[in-house]
């Protein structure tokens, strides 16, 4: 299966568009079945995808709202190893689900 | 490119700041003073950290202090700080910040390609060497006009 997922912060310019390169190179990396759009937070309400993926203390805030998706909230944008274990562990829960 | 939104005028090197939001507010001043931000965007980005936290703070001793275009950008552009001594953000995973690069974007996608050099950046330890011994601005932008 393909997921879809939506990187966003608040603005949607800076720090969600440096996730969203370093996710591409993971995905890329790893060939993971994960297609990556992205926008600001107003971008949630139209997402019909599985994951949202974030910075943390963004995703502390999604994680209220108790949205539909997966919150994935990434502490440091440039560890890959924290961004594939995060994905790893949101397949895991996927697969679990079928 | 990441060239074509930073220059020598947006670097400031060793500033001194107490705490973030002084390290915001100086490190935002080089695009303040150059016309690409107006006021209101720095108080935004503030108002962010304060409502959000701090996840402007990307990786480690890295901060990239921005807010909405709407905010108060008026042209896209990149300034580079460096702090003398570093300042705790509240992040619990990359504090202290010692690199500010303040970001401002008038649109969403224009400065995609500056930020994937600057990604590729953050990656290179010589990069963090240079900006801990660089002297002038100038030192600085070489290093980025020569990627």
């Amino acid at each position: 299966m393909q997921y879809k997922g939506l990187v966003a912060c608040r603005a949607g310019v800076g720090s969600s568009l440096m996730l969203k390169i370093k996710l591409n190179q993971v995905i890329k990396e790893h060939d993971l079945p994960l297609k990556i759009e992205h926008g600001s937070l107003d971008a949630i309400a139209g997402f019909n995808g599985e994951v949202i993926i974030t910075l943390s203390d963004v995703a502390k805030e999604l994680v209220a709202k108790k949205l539909k998706q997966k919150i994935i909230g990434i502490d440091n944008i440039m560890n890959k190893t924290e961004i594939f274990d995060k994905l790893e562990n949101f397949f895991d829960e996927e697969t679990a689900k079928e | 490119m990441l060239k074509d939104l930073t220059s020598e005028k947006l670097v400031r090197l060793n500033v001194d700041a107490k705490d973030w939001e002084e390290a915001i507010r100086k490190s935002a001043d080089a695009l303040l003073q150059n016309g690409k931000i107006k006021p209101s965007y720095i108080d935004a980005i503030i108002k962010t950290v304060k409502e959000t936290g701090p996840y402007i703070v990307i990786t480690k001793y890295v901060a990239l202090p921005h807010a909405r275009s709407e905010a108060g950008a008026i042209e896209s552009a990149i300034g580079i700080a460096t702090l003398k001594q570093p300042v705790i953000f509240g992040h619990k995973k990359n504090d202290p910040v010692k690199y500010l690069f303040c970001l401002s974007a008038t649109d969403n996608d224009s400065h995609l390609n500056a930020l994937t050099d600057l990604t590729e950046l953050l990656e290179r330890k010589d990069f963090y060497e240079l900006l801990d011994y660089a002297k002038k601005p100038s030192e600085v932008i070489d290093y980025i006009k020569n990627l």
